[in-house]
């Protein structure tokens, strides 16, 4: 099946830096991403990654092009896209159940129905027993399984996840991918969610994805498929295949030269 | 200072709100009649203030430069009137910038010296939170049996007032400064005075520059404060003597006066603290215009 | 400790400089105990009042006058935060409000509405407008946008977003706000009455200037003194209570 779920095309943005010169965040990309595809955007800091999954998400608008979610134009945030960010977005002034219930309770969800769903996701990323507890009173990785766990619970079937571990330690990040992946699975295989999931760090996508694609200075210049099974042991990761994208990947960053 | 292209279109809002609040005075003077004292419209138009008023303003014009006062009998002349603002203008801003100095420089010592060390401060604090509460502008009838209504007095009014926030703006600054700059600095050896001078002193920099907004303010009303209890001179001066005979709009031109004199010293002090203060971060505002 | 100290540094003053200038503190909280239901030397005014009553009136006006101000200023703020053309119509408004001081706006107030509590109290509401105006606006503006953009991607409406973002997010910052404009209050009150009252505590110090009556001038400052302290101390108890999400994070264990 291939049900495109996620389609920029002629994406542009451009936007004014406060000297007057103007800079070419994204030019001219074109995307598609089909449903249940767990796909990881990477490249080089300054890229245009986040402004791609930004425009996708209905934050930014884009300066040119053209973008589509589930056939339909993107103009405005909405619940039809989840997001997680960098920073916590987990809000401070509410404690971590509504945060969970919050989407659902924009969208009119009754009081019972949105307590049981927040209940089943917090148990989901393991926090049961933090629901009654104000988010200051979290670490920075408790904080972003709430936001996992809150986009989930929106039932977004899209989600968009920008550099969401970038400031957790390896243990915690490597917690957080199996949290992810689990939640991701669990849709039987027609009706998994629709990743993209930006980052700069490739063992982080090569765990992750189905799809990797790579961004240098605002245009897409690679798309690699990640065939290997899951889970991603740690032995999957060095099978010839992996190696060869790992190496694509580090040549794309600068960081081997080309061969 | 030409503007910028784009300056327009920046501000052509703000520029047509003060239009609009011009223009409703002046709406309001036409429907609005009554008068204060007889000749003395409660809402005087733009017509009559920057007519009839400005030319009553002579009277506040002393004599001399060759120009003849009302009281020895000359009439009234808009250079008399002219003449009369600016020297009103001019005592009124001495008090207020002799004032200010004595009182930031008097301020920020103290301040600085109480945080020297943790116990001073502890013992100060509460007393400086008490006199900071101590509503100031009620304190004007003190200061005048005490200093009586010289120069003295005016200034020490100015200078106290502004001292307390000084006082209290730079032992907070201090305090906030963050302990890994300090510490940073020790493990290069720093003694106890480079420290304050290379570190606390330019990391309380820009938290002055909020209190100096802050007494910028209390300033100009402590120094109309003081002129209006007492002074022969002065915009609190003109302000006391046109409200004994309901000249509104004599009041209404020195309010006048007033809001560019601050517009201007605010604006000024930003652009320079901008300009001193290049290092700190520009608090972009990257607000979501969704 | 401190206010100890500053009691004794004001005796040892006494004796330096004229009674007749610097009552000893004795003298003052004597002359408070005798003025606080009912002070003679007012009477020669024809004021039949004592400290505890001009000081209920005092602080009665200030009460209002700050409940007044954030009603108008806080929201205000907030939304101005959000709509650049309302900011830029609003600013120039409050900002010019807020440069002119209480002297030069009061006897306008006090020709237009009369010498009477209604000028007292705008006067001070307009005050703590424009400080809370201030405070609301810039703790919009501070706020990180990542919680707005969360709201909406979550599928919030703007309306939902002031109410469950906006608000909660920087009521710490306006609830600041109000203690310093509360703070500030009682002198602007005090100040306007003293232009202009027929009661209040300012109206005690204007009419004991005119007999330079310094002891009565101290007692009825000590006691505004008290109480504005009083009230900010109560004022911090309440804010602490409030924001409840917003105090310090005691420990992060994962």
């Amino acid at each position: 099946m291939s049900d495109v779920k996620i389609e920029a095309s002629a994406l542009s943005r451009s936007y004014r830096r406060a000297d007057g010169a103007e800079v070419k965040a994204l030019s001219a990309v074109d995307l598609r991403i089909e449903a249940g595809q767990f796909v990881c955007l990477v490249g080089p800091s300054g890229c245009g990654k986040t402004t791609l999954l930004q425009i996708i998400a209905g934050l930014v608008p884009p300066s040119g092009g053209n973008i589509v979610v589930n056939g339909q134009r993107v103009t405005a945030p909405g619940p039809s896209r989840g997001m997680v960010f960098q920073k916590d977005s987990v809000f401070p002034w509410m404690r971590v159940h509504a945060n969970v219930e919050y989407g659902l309770s924009c969208r009119g969800v009754a009081k019972a129905e949105r307590q049981k769903v927040a209940a089943q996701y917090l148990e989901r990323v393991g926090l049961s027993h933090v629901a009654g507890a104000w988010p200051r009173e979290l670490s920075g990785g408790m904080l972003k399984r709430v936001a996992v766990a809150t986009v989930f619970a929106n039932g977004a079937d899209v989600l968009l996840l920008d550099e969401p571990f970038g400031a957790l330690d390896y243990v915690t990040k490597r917690q957080l991918h199996d949290v992810l992946l689990t939640l991701w699975a669990e849709g039987e295989a027609g009706r998994r969610r629709t990743v993209v999931f930006v980052t700069h760090d490739v063992d982080e996508a090569m765990i992750l994805a189905d799809r990797i694609v790579v961004l240098r200075a605002g245009r897409v210049v690679d798309d690699l498929a990640v065939a290997a099974d899951r889970p991603r042991t740690t032995d999957a990761l060095l099978l010839p295949g992996m190696v060869r994208i790992k190496h694509i990947l580090l040549t794309h960053l600068g960081l081997e030269a080309a061969r | 200072m030409t503007p910028r292209p784009g300056w327009w279109s920046r501000n052509w809002a703000s520029l047509a709100a003060i239009a609009a609040m011009a223009g409703v005075w002046e709406i309001l003077s036409f429907i609005y009649t009554a008068e204060a004292a007889p000749g003395e419209p409660m809402v005087p138009g733009w017509e009559i203030v920057f007519g009839r008023t400005l030319l009553s303003l002579a009277d506040y014009w002393g004599g001399g430069l060759g120009v003849a006062s009302v009281a020895e009998g000359a009439p009234p002349s808009y250079t008399a009137a002219v003449l009369a603002i600016i020297s009103n203008s001019f005592d009124t801003i001495v008090r207020l910038y002799t004032g200010l100095i004595a009182g930031a420089a008097a301020g920020t010592a103290l301040g600085l010296a109480v945080s020297w060390s943790p116990w001073p401060r502890r013992v100060v604090d509460s007393p400086l939170q008490f006199l900071r509460t101590l509503p100031l502008l009620a304190m004007v009838p003190l200061f005048q049996l005490w200093f009586g209504t010289e120069f003295i007095g005016k200034v020490a009014f100015v200078a106290y007032g502004i001292g307390v926030i000084f006082f209290a703006g730079v032992a907070n600054a201090v305090r906030n400064v963050p302990q890994i700059f300090i510490d940073n600095a020790r493990t290069f050896g720093a003694s106890r005075a480079t420290l304050y001078r290379t570190v606390i002193f330019p990391a309380i920099l820009p938290e002055l520059r909020a209190t100096m907004l802050l007494a910028l303010g209390t300033g100009w009303g402590a120094v109309l404060g003081a002129e209006y209890l007492g002074a022969q001179s002065g915009l609190g001066y003109m302000i006391v003597y046109s409200e004994q005979f309901a000249y509104l709009d004599r009041m209404f031109f020195v309010a006048l006066l007033f809001v560019l004199y601050a517009s201007v010293s605010y604006a000024l002090f930003d652009r320079v603290s901008r300009r001193l203060l290049d290092w700190t971060a520009k608090s972009g505002q990257v607000s979501a215009t969704l | 400790m401190g206010i100890l100290l500053l009691l004794a540094l004001w005796q040892a003053l006494t004796s330096v400089v004229a009674r007749s200038s610097l009552p000893t503190p004795l003298s003052v909280a004597i002359r408070i105990r005798q003025d606080f239901i009912h002070a003679d030397q007012l009477s020669f005014y024809g004021l039949n009042t004592g400290l505890l009553d001009s000081m209920a009136y005092t602080a009665t006006n200030v009460a209002a006058a700050v409940l007044m101000g954030a009603v108008v200023g806080a929201p205000l703020g907030l939304v101005t935060a959000r709509f650049r053309l309302l900011r830029a119509l609003v600013d120039p408004v409050l900002m010019t409000a807020g440069t002119i001081p209480i002297i030069v706006l009061a006897p306008f107030f006090l020709i237009w509405f009369g010498v009477d509590r209604i000028s007292a109290m705008l006067l001070v509401a307009i005050f703590v407008t424009v400080i809370l105006y201030v405070f609301a606006q810039r703790a919009a503006d501070n706020i990180d946008p990542v919680y707005e953009e969360s709201a909406y991607t979550l599928g919030a409406s703007r309306a939902r977003v002031v109410r469950d973002v906006l608000l909660p997010g920087t009521v710490p910052q306006i609830l600041g706000g109000i203690r310093i404009a509360l703070a500030g209050a009682w002198g602007l009150e005090a100040i306007a009455e003293l232009m202009g009252a027929q009661y209040g505590i300012g109206k005690i110090v204007q009419l004991l200037a005119g007999a330079t009556d310094v002891e009565g001038i101290f007692a009825a400052l000590l006691v505004l003194g008290v109480v504005a302290v009083a009230c900010d101390g109560l004022a911090a108890w309440v804010v602490a209570r409030l924001a409840v999400w917003n105090q310090p994070a005691r420990t992060g264990a994962e």
